[in-house]
């Protein structure tokens, strides 16, 4: 159970961070309208239209020709993952016995169980 | 027209033999082994790269080489946002479930997910319903990847619009029907595995292909930027009725009221509608243009507006164009539709828009796609079964590094790859957006010369290997629930091998031949069919999955309101859509949402009052080892 709660986590941090940073440096408008209300994020970063973006500032790190807040929102912490999944997977992971095809016995049950 | 290379056939069929001969091979091994263990499961024997390629195959499917291009095509850079979950979407959806369902999967000898939940809950009623669940789902779901593998061969082999998706349809369902039925579980896992190189090969050798086409890395930005404003295509049932109205065979007959123009602010001049043919000669394109010379007029028909003043003039000032037809055997007047156009440079930036002027992408839909990528995946029966089917513990850590590192080799690409190919390719029809990815590979990159030409096989085959990954799986998860969780489990469960093993091979062909017949209505829009069945299967089966294995107070009443629960509120928020309308994004956010909330919420509410779960139970599956 504590690999599946390092896992959600870290799709918990992913979610918060890729969805806030996309949508407030990524979208040329913040206006809203009916099938855009969602989180009040405005709430807590000020004013969205501040966050509206000119289609001139737009910029591609390295000379990829990728969107810059693609480039941060996305391309990055995608990277970042692999790291993780890594990182998890050699070190954190156990090799765990699933046992044998359709036996059902021995284990010891605890009294509590019902 | 452009045609395809004939050494981009060649390669191509060489491909498709290449598919037999693993079948013919898989074939050997299961007349060696018990059979529905090995047909199902392939005697949970999987290894790392059969386990990753299998399951980023089966993840990876016509939707993703299909319909996903042509979204890029009509949004641009806001799908890498759109599918940005999947930088942790292989850590969720094998981390989470992976070792305790196989260990789970193991002690009740299960080889289905239905088995599964109707062994640890000792319910043939849940069995039963998540059995039809599959079933309904699968076949919605097969049946538009099965009109993704027509249009694939139709446009491959550059067949006539009057009967080549009917031709590509039963190219496309032999091939791929006669190598599952054939060979069962370890063909699909097989092809999966060359299916996966395909794809992934495919893809990185196409975006320098793409690169050097444009000019450049530097100048793909730039000409993006510089496109004139371009009606949103590729969308289903948003009004888009100017498109819609202009593509039919019988636009002569169709009646246009009325039609007004809405300019920007800054507009100098009244606009005047332009409708020019594709340079491949694909149909009649909707680009609208600006004639600068005449004033703005009330066109009567749709061949009028057809047959306007040709203008070469690009304007930046028309916002959308507004029009009011009469509704086909009525005198009732439709209202006024608006359709929105998308300058080049909103293709760089969120949210996209639709043709109805409302976001494409709006924040609620943003987290929703966010939360459904990596957590429906979970919840898909057919990529669930992979993770009962491999070795050890060892084989899935190993698989989940190798499809991290490979769904960044390939979607992040694909997203580069589309946006720069509407610069190569600016005027596919609407209709013709789910080609995109075949164009792109035929079209261009194949008449680049011999080498190219192979190439382009490549890229062909990779979109081709997506369908059918995914195709060969579900046909298999359909023809397992109906041999092995009604007819032995329900039905007959002494059922000899010899009987089981025809009852596989004739389900299979039956269940292809219904798709392929079900598939000669063609059906638009790939992509959205995909996400209906995906979420539909996520909200029956993640959370009784996941909470029956994890919390061992989980009752089977339990399991059944959570199942039910779930399929039902997907089915309320989308019905809408089945009746014309739009689904409901209650609070702005996707149906997905709500029906996970409210399975997991009923899971747990519903265990609660009808507990404790049986004490044998609970020993089997958390105690003993």
């Amino acid at each position: 159970m504590r690999e599946v709660a390092v896992i959600l986590s870290a799709w918990t941090i992913c979610l918060v961070y890729t969805v806030t940073y996309c949508y407030l440096y990524g979208y040329l408008s913040h206006e809203g309208t009916p099938e855009s209300t969602g989180p009040d994020i405005g709430t807590l970063v000020g004013p969205l239209s501040s966050f509206n973006r000119d289609p001139g500032s737009l910029t591609t790190p390295l000379g990829l020709a990728i969107p810059d807040w693609i480039f941060y929102g996305v391309v990055l912490p995608w990277a970042l993952c692999i790291l993780f999944s890594f990182w998890f997977c050699l070190f954190y992971f156990k090799e765990d016995d699933l046992g044998s095809e359709g036996t059902l016995g021995g284990g010891k049950v605890p009294d509590d169980v019902h | 027209m452009t045609s395809t290379n004939p050494i981009t056939i060649a390669t191509f069929l060489v491909y498709i033999a290449g598919v037999f001969v693993l079948a013919a091979l898989s074939h050997r091994v299961l007349v060696k082994k018990e059979f529905l263990s090995e047909y199902f499961l392939g005697s949970r024997g999987l290894l790392s790269w059969s386990l990753a390629f299998g399951f980023a195959a089966t993840a990876t499917s016509g939707g993703s080489f299909i319909g996903f291009p042509s979204l890029i095509y009509s949004y641009g850079w806001v799908l890498a946002f759109w599918i940005s979950s999947y930088l942790i979407y292989p850590l969720c959806a094998m981390g989470v479930l992976g070792k305790r369902l196989n260990q789970v999967a193991r002690k009740s000898g299960a080889i289905t997910i239905p088995d599964v939940l109707r062994d640890r809950f000792e319910s043939p009623a849940l069995g039963l319903f998540t059995t039809c669940t599959i079933l309904l789902f699968t076949t919605c779901n097969l049946v538009a990847q099965f009109k993704a593998g027509a249009l694939i061969v139709e446009e491959t082999f550059n067949l006539p619009e009057s009967w080549g998706y009917t031709v590509g349809l039963l190219v496309f369902a032999v091939v791929v029907i006669v190598y599952t039925a054939y060979g069962g579980f370890r063909a699909v896992v097989w092809t999966d595995v060359m299916q996966g190189v395909v794809m992934g090969v495919g893809v990185v050798f196409l975006l320098p292909v793409i690169v050097s086409q444009v000019g450049g890395l530097d100048q793909v930005v730039e000409r993006l930027k510089a496109q004139p404003p371009t009606l949103v295509t590729s969308i289903p049932g948003d009004n888009n009725d100017l498109a819609f109205i202009l593509r039919r065979d019988s636009y002569e007959s169709v009646p246009i009221i009325g039609l007004q123009y809405v300019l920007s602010e800054t507009a100098l001049v009244d606009p005047r509608v332009t409708l020019i043919e594709d340079t491949a000669g694909q149909g009649w394109v909707t680009r609208v243009e600006l004639a600068t010379n005449e004033a703005s007029q009330v066109l009567t028909t749709a061949r009028e507006v057809r047959e306007a003043v040709m203008s070469d003039a690009v304007i930046s000032d028309l916002l959308r164009v507004e029009l009011a037809y009469e509704n086909d055997g009525s005198k009732e007047v439709a209202p006024f539709a608006t359709v929105h156009f998308v300058r080049g440079e909103e293709r760089l930036f969120g949210p996209g828009r639709r043709p109805d002027g409302l976001p494409f992408h709006p924040l609620g839909l943003a987290v929703s796609f966010f939360i459904m990528w990596a957590i429906t995946a979970m919840g898909q029966p057919g990529m669930m079964v992979r993770l009962m089917a491999f070795k050890d513990s060892k084989t899935l850590k190993r698989a989940m590094l190798i499809v991290t590192g490979y769904f960044a080799l390939i979607y992040i690409p694909l997203v580069f790859i589309f946006t720069a190919a509407r610069i190569l390719l600016p005027y596919i029809p609407p209709e013709s957006a789910d080609k995109a990815m075949v164009l792109v590979a035929t079209r261009i990159v194949g008449n680049l010369g011999p080498w190219h030409a192979v190439l382009a096989a490549v890229f062909v085959a990779a979109p081709f290997a997506a369908v059918m990954s995914t195709v060969d799986s579900f046909l298999l998860l359909i023809s397992s629930s109906i041999v092995r969780d009604i007819y032995q489990r329900s039905i007959n469960p002494k059922v000899t091998e010899k009987v089981a093993r025809w009852m596989s091979y004739i389900t299979t062909v039956i269940v292809g031949v219904i798709v392929t017949l079900l598939a000669t209505r063609t059906i638009d829009f790939l992509q959205y069919i995909v996400v209906f069945t995906s979420s539909g299967f996520a909200c029956t089966f993640l959370a009784p999955t996941f909470l029956g294995i994890y919390w061992k107070d989980m009752t089977r009443e339990g399991a059944l309101a959570s199942a039910v629960g779930g399929l039902g509120v997907i089915l309320l928020f989308f019905l809408p859509s089945v009746l014309g309308g739009s689904r409901v994004n209650l609070l702005g956010l996707h149906p997905v949402i709500w029906g996970l909330a409210a399975s997991f919420f009923l899971g747990v509410f519903v265990s609660r009052f009808t507990g404790p779960s049986p004490g044998h139970l609970v020993r089997r599956y958390f105690y003993e080892s």
